[in-house]
């Protein structure tokens, strides 16, 4: 009887296509995967313990380097839970600044993780540049409102740290002016491309059931058809003032998340486009100024609050015992649970394989190993 | 008597000066244009995606390559503990050697360091070679990505040959000589412009050895070996300083030497308008700039392709290879026969000259039946072909899949 031998490799924890430090023990067989062990926490830095000890607003940016592309959205999830435990009231300004930063979030996060996903099907760099070139530009932007430009820090409780002004809110329109030529330039690259097509489609199918029962989120879970989205199911800041779809998938192979972001990209700027007509007539201002950001001392109690963030749904989790400093602090990473189905998406396919369907789940170690 | 040995030496004496000198133009001008394609593609393909592209180093980064051969010679020659000390080091020598040497034949524009009478067999025979340096990478390195780098380079060089030597034929049908040499000066009809890619036959050829060339090459997308995404940097993986650099070397003039190949074969080489009528000196000068700019445009072709697609899968490449290259290949030289009967056989079959006339180069009769027969059979060819690869196997009934259609 003729029979291969099946050989273990390490791809990672150092490997060009892992993004970060993540080690998957892989058993081929040959070209085929057998099977696959997710290693992690060789980015453990203790943040939920930290948490604990850090007073409130100390953690704020402690958070921006949870999904370090999306610092933003950490800190809009983060000042949500500790604005629910407090009873604080958000003006409607600050919510209009935090969706608009959001949305932008999700933009440059979406950039950049299609550009790295078609890097490790192995186009060179072209994609990847051309997103990179929209995320410098937003990435100024941010670094005009909060001084930074990936670790922001830019949410308070009660609102955002600096207001924005005529300037930015017109350097975000001259943005946006050249954002649908991207989006446009991008699908006409690859999105019809043969090789794509064979690379991607029918490739690390997730179906709908096992999403669910895996708990995942995001782009994810509406590529396997299923459309859940925190802005719709539980609209939280302005969102319900807002007219935009969920693009959903049918199948749920690597080809549907990757349409899903190319649409999901699309339906940010619509949701822009309206914050910005709207936000002329809200009220308050960026922040509510009776909160005590230094001395919060939110009465006992457990908030939990969720936004959706690029990778899925984000949530935080805090416990009050009436002190300074938080009791329980707990991070709901939607990279880190995304990530638990991975070795099912995997299962069959080549070696070539697994490393885009990892690109396509679209993990942040910083999230992961928290 | 005493003179003849004098003259036999002076012979000798100036064979090996010829040759000496030959040597040392293939040896400079190929790793010479080896540093000028790196730094073509990284400016061609910084521009694509709204880079620089290396631009200090020299007038507009030209000597960056300079500088980088400077680095990788100062570095640590580094050889792995449990290495095949032996194989590790023998490795790149073997690619190199095999490239260089394919350099003695190809011709630059109309000048040929030598004219071998089976030039094309014998580049093929020995860029076949980068086989065994590539398995000797990845198994002298000790280290499982190299081999499974090596071992995916060999099936892919193992298969794409065929296709890439198939593709050939109808060049060597059309020309009837293995000889480069010859294969170029018939090129020259037509004010410079009887080259092979204009005729059906020649012109998918032509597409077939560009894609198989591709895989040759290692360029996007069958750069599976050193897959960076997948198995680090494949059998590159345990190499640095020097010998990193032979291996691209290696591979860069490999990519210059198909570029020179399928500019000789299918483009006319040096051939163009003015070459003939501007004498032996002017000409071949005129023919040298013809040719580089042919090269250099198939190479841009390359990096345009590099700068766009993704890559294929090593078993989408494989199949693409024996269930899409081969069928087509194959009916082009079956074509390409029928071809060189329509425009050429006079005595032999009486009844072509009886319904097109005699056969002759201004026959424009001939050529045209030719040109519609062999077009009606290579287009049905790629329409079959793409219809069995499209069919999901659900489709087939079970004697198809027992013939081995599925797609």
């Amino acid at each position: 009887m003729l029979k291969t031998e099946e050989l273990q490799v390490n791809i990672g924890p150092q490997h060009p296509s892992t993004h970060g430090v993540f080690r998957m023990l892989v058993t081929v067989d040959g070209e085929t995967l057998v099977d696959l062990k997710p290693v992690f926490g060789y980015l453990h830095r203790n943040h939920e313990q930290l948490g604990e000890v850090n007073s409130y607003l100390q953690n704020m940016p402690f958070t921006d380097r949870l999904d370090y592309f999306n610092s933003m959205v950490n800190n809009h999830a983060y000042a949500r839970a500790v604005e629910q435990l407090a009873g604080i009231e958000v003006p409607e300004r600050a919510q209009y600044i935090r969706v608009i930063m959001d949305e932008l979030s999700r933009i440059l996060n979406h950039a950049s993780a299609l550009g790295f996903l078609l890097g490790d099907m192995g186009a060179w760099q072209t994609s990847l540049l051309w997103g990179l070139r929209e995320r410098e530009k937003i990435l100024d932007l941010f670094e005009y409102v909060s001084g930074a430009r990936m670790m922001c820090n830019y949410s308070r409780f009660g609102g955002v740290a600096r207001d924005i002004d005529d300037y930015f809110i017109s350097e975000v329109k001259k943005l946006m002016q050249g954002l649908p030529r991207y989006f446009d330039e991008f699908e006409r690259l690859l999105v019809e491309n043969e090789i794509l097509l064979v690379r991607a489609k029918g490739v690390g199918v997730l179906p709908k059931e096992l999403a669910l029962s895996y708990s995942v989120t995001g782009p994810l879970l509406r590529g396997s058809g299923v459309p859940y989205d925190v802005r719709k199911a539980e609209p939280y800041a302005v969102y319900d003032r807002f007219d935009f779809d969920i693009p959903v998938g049918t199948v749920g192979d690597v080809y549907d998340r990757f349409l899903v972001r190319v649409e999901e990209m699309r339906q940010s700027y619509r949701i822009l486009e309206q914050a910005l007509q709207q936000m002329p007539e809200a009220e308050g201002g960026h922040i509510n100024p009776k909160v005590k950001q230094q001395s919060l001392k939110p009465p006992v109690g457990e908030s939990y609050a969720r936004v959706e963030s690029p990778k899925g749904e984000l949530g935080f989790y805090l416990v009050s015992d009436g002190s300074g400093s938080a009791y329980r602090y707990k991070v709901r990473a939607p990279s880190f649970i995304n990530l638990s189905a991975l070795a099912d998406m995997c299962k069959g396919y080549k070696i070539a394989d697994v490393v885009v369907i990892l690109g396509s789940i679209d993990i942040v170690m910083g999230e992961v190993d928290r | 008597m005493t003179y003849w040995p004098v003259i036999a030496v002076d012979a000798w004496i100036g064979l090996v000066l010829v040759s000496i000198i030959k040597v040392t133009l293939i040896l400079v001008g190929g790793s010479l244009g080896m540093m000028f394609l790196t730094w073509y593609e990284r400016r061609a393909i910084a521009y694509m995606q709204d880079r620089r592209g290396p631009n200090r180093v020299g007038p507009q980064g030209l000597l960056q390559p300079v500088s980088e051969a400077i680095k990788t010679m100062t570095k640590e020659d580094i050889t792995p503990l449990d290495a095949d000390r032996v194989v590790h080091f023998l490795a790149p020598v073997v690619m190199l050697g095999a490239t260089v040497l394919a350099f003695a034949v190809i011709p630059w524009g109309n000048l040929f360091p030598s004219s071998l009478r089976v030039g094309v067999l014998f580049i093929f025979a020995v860029t076949g070679l980068h086989t065994v340096g590539m398995l000797m990478a990845g198994w002298g390195s000790n280290n499982k990505f190299a081999l499974l780098g090596g071992m995916r380079g060999v099936a892919q060089m193992v298969s794409y040959e065929i296709p890439l030597l198939m593709a050939l034929l109808p060049i060597i049908l059309l020309s009837g000589s293995l000889s480069l040499t010859d294969i170029v000066t018939r090129q020259g009809d037509w004010y410079g412009f009887g080259w092979y890619v204009f005729s059906p036959v020649g012109l998918t050829a032509f597409i077939t050895f560009f894609i198989a060339a591709l895989a040759e090459g290692e360029r996007t997308p069958f750069d599976i070996p050193e897959a960076d995404s997948e198995i680090v940097a494949g059998y590159l993986t345990e190499y640095g300083g020097m010998k990193f650099a032979v291996f691209y070397l290696s591979n860069y003039m490999t990519n210059l030497a198909l570029c020179f190949i399928m500019a000789s074969l299918f483009l006319g080489g040096g051939n163009g308008p003015g070459v003939t009528a501007l004498g032996t000196v002017l000409g071949g000068l005129l023919s040298l700039v013809y040719f580089f700019i042919k090269a250099l445009a198939l190479f841009f072709l390359m990096v345009l392709i590099r700068g766009t697609v993704p890559r294929l899968r090593v078993d989408q490449l494989m199949g693409f290879a024996w269930k899409f290259l081969l069928p087509i290949v194959l009916v082009n030289v079956f074509s390409t026969a029928i071809w060189v009967a329509i425009t050429r056989w006079g005595p032999q079959a009486q009844i072509f000259t009886d319904w097109f006339g005699e056969p002759a180069s201004d026959n424009y009769l001939r050529y045209g039946v030719a040109i519609v027969v062999t077009l009606i059979i290579n287009l049905l060819a790629v329409y079959a072909v793409m219809r069995i690869n499209r069919r999901q196997p659900s489709d087939l009934t079970e004697e198809e899949i027992a013939l081995g259609l599925a797609g």
